[in-house]
């Protein structure tokens, strides 16, 4: 991800990121259309389209937020198949038989093979990161959440009506819990493989 | 063991430790490989917790922001076909209209009332071919019977939809309605952006010999994004 290889499209990413209508917009009158037809070709309709795209670019939001989104290649091809995939995913939950998902990589430039990668791990993180979050207990949650909402620890203690000691300690024991499941759980992932 | 860990990243992180603390925090980082790891991911969960929280409200504004945008973009076709729907209405309530005429004035739509061309522009700039511009103004002119050999000629020469379009037209006009019908049938086959308007042709091939089931058939077969649908459809409404 070095600063010379960003793609042109890159102010796409920074307009999500900024919650821009106007590129919002133009993303949906340049990009969308092609992936409504997309789906509405395979065994979709507008409506599901209309969900997927929104997941995507819901996804592409968290993951410029994040600081994590530096754009390789086109958007348009970026963009296309990540909906195409997300839609394919759905289909295979839907069915029981199991439709197997051909790696489209193969059919797309290395370029957009990685940024789609990229992006679908930041989705896999993110939706391990929340299961787990689920998983604490809830003052851990409840401190975790002020801690990282609310200017200083001091005003974190006042709000929860505990002392700023508690709060500096719970804070580092619940967020060292949810680094601990979550490697867990990825390194048993990574053994499955 | 763990706990004592988290609360050191946790000071490490937040600037709680005194430079004696941290210098030798960090030389245990650079020794111990596992503990420089876990330190890691303990950065890691955190920066997605600021995530998660920090950007909550941009998120929901985002979303919130989305969500209109994408039933913008998705309503002209949902609009669409309840104006397909009112429109319903509205050709149902013409006909009870155009019905209650019939009773009195029972006729039908003429060719006359429909036969009205666009000008042809076959030359550009002045530099066409002498023939099609002979061809084109005597088109313009309504002087039909003229106008059919000049674009037999050209289309000797230089066949195009548009120029056998304007030659179906003549042809129609001077009452050689198998010629017309014929020219009109090739545009049909073709993709040009004359299609439409030789289905359209056709059909005024039929209404000119007043059969107008016939007529009505063909018009049906044009979709309703043809530029001049409008009198498609006014023309279908008098049929019924």
């Amino acid at each position: 991800m070095t600063k010379n290889t960003v793609h042109s499209d890159q102010y796409l990413i920074e307009g999500l990121a900024n919650n821009d209508s106007a590129i919002i917009r133009s993303i949906y009158k340049k990009f969308v259309p092609k992936v409504v037809s997309y789906i509405r070709n395979n065994s979709g309709d507008e409506d599901q389209a209309q969900d997927v795209v929104q997941e995507i670019m819901i996804l592409l939001f968290n993951q410029a937020k994040a600081g994590k989104l530096a754009l390789t290649c086109p958007f348009d091809a970026y963009f296309f198949l990540l909906c195409k995939r997300k839609w394919l995913n759905e289909l295979k939950k839907v069915s029981n038989k199991g439709v197997t998902i051909p790696d489209d990589f193969t059919s797309v430039n290395e370029p957009t093979a990685e940024m789609v990668a990229q992006t679908e791990e930041f989705e896999e993180k993110q939706q391990l990161f929340d299961a787990m979050f689920q998983r604490l207990g809830e003052k851990c949650q409840e401190v975790l959440k002020w801690s990282f909402t609310l200017k200083s620890m001091e005003e974190v203690a006042e709000k929860l009506n505990v002392t700023y000691g508690y709060v500096r300690k719970k804070k580092s024991l619940c967020t060292g819990q949810l680094t601990q499941w979550i490697q867990e759980h990825s390194s048993f992932k990574s053994l499955k493989k | 063991m763990n706990e004592e860990k988290y609360i050191l990243f946790g000071q490490y992180l937040q600037g709680e430790m005194s430079a004696e603390e941290k210098i030798d925090f960090e030389k245990k980082l650079s020794e111990n490989h596992e503990l420089a790891s876990e330190f890691e991911s303990f950065k890691e969960v955190q920066i997605q917790l600021e995530t998660k929280f920090d950007f909550a409200a941009d998120r929901d504004a985002f979303e919130a922001n989305l969500k209109t945008i994408s039933k913008e973009h998705f309503k002209p076709q949902k609009t669409k076909v309840i104006s397909i729907k009112t429109w319903t209405y509205l050709v149902a309530a013409s006909v009870v209209l155009l019905l209650g005429l019939f009773l009195f004035n029972p006729s039908k739509p003429g060719f006359e009332e429909y036969n009205q061309y666009e000008n042809a522009y076959l030359t550009e700039r002045g530099d066409g071919i002498e023939n099609l511009k002979q061809a084109e103004s005597a088109f313009n002119a309504k002087n039909y019977k003229a106008a059919i050999p000049l674009f037999e000629t050209v289309l000797k020469e230089n066949k195009s939809a548009e120029i056998q379009y304007f030659y179906g037209i003549s042809l129609l006009e001077n009452n050689q309605i198998k010629e017309a019908e014929m020219a009109f049938n090739e545009i049909k086959l073709g993709n040009s952006i004359y299609k439409n308007k030789a289905i359209y042709g056709l059909a005024l091939a039929k209404l000119k010999q007043k059969d107008y089931k016939g007529c009505k058939e063909i018009l049906l077969t044009i979709p309703s994004d043809y530029e001049n649908y409008d009198k498609v459809q006014e023309l279908l409404d008098k049929l019924d």
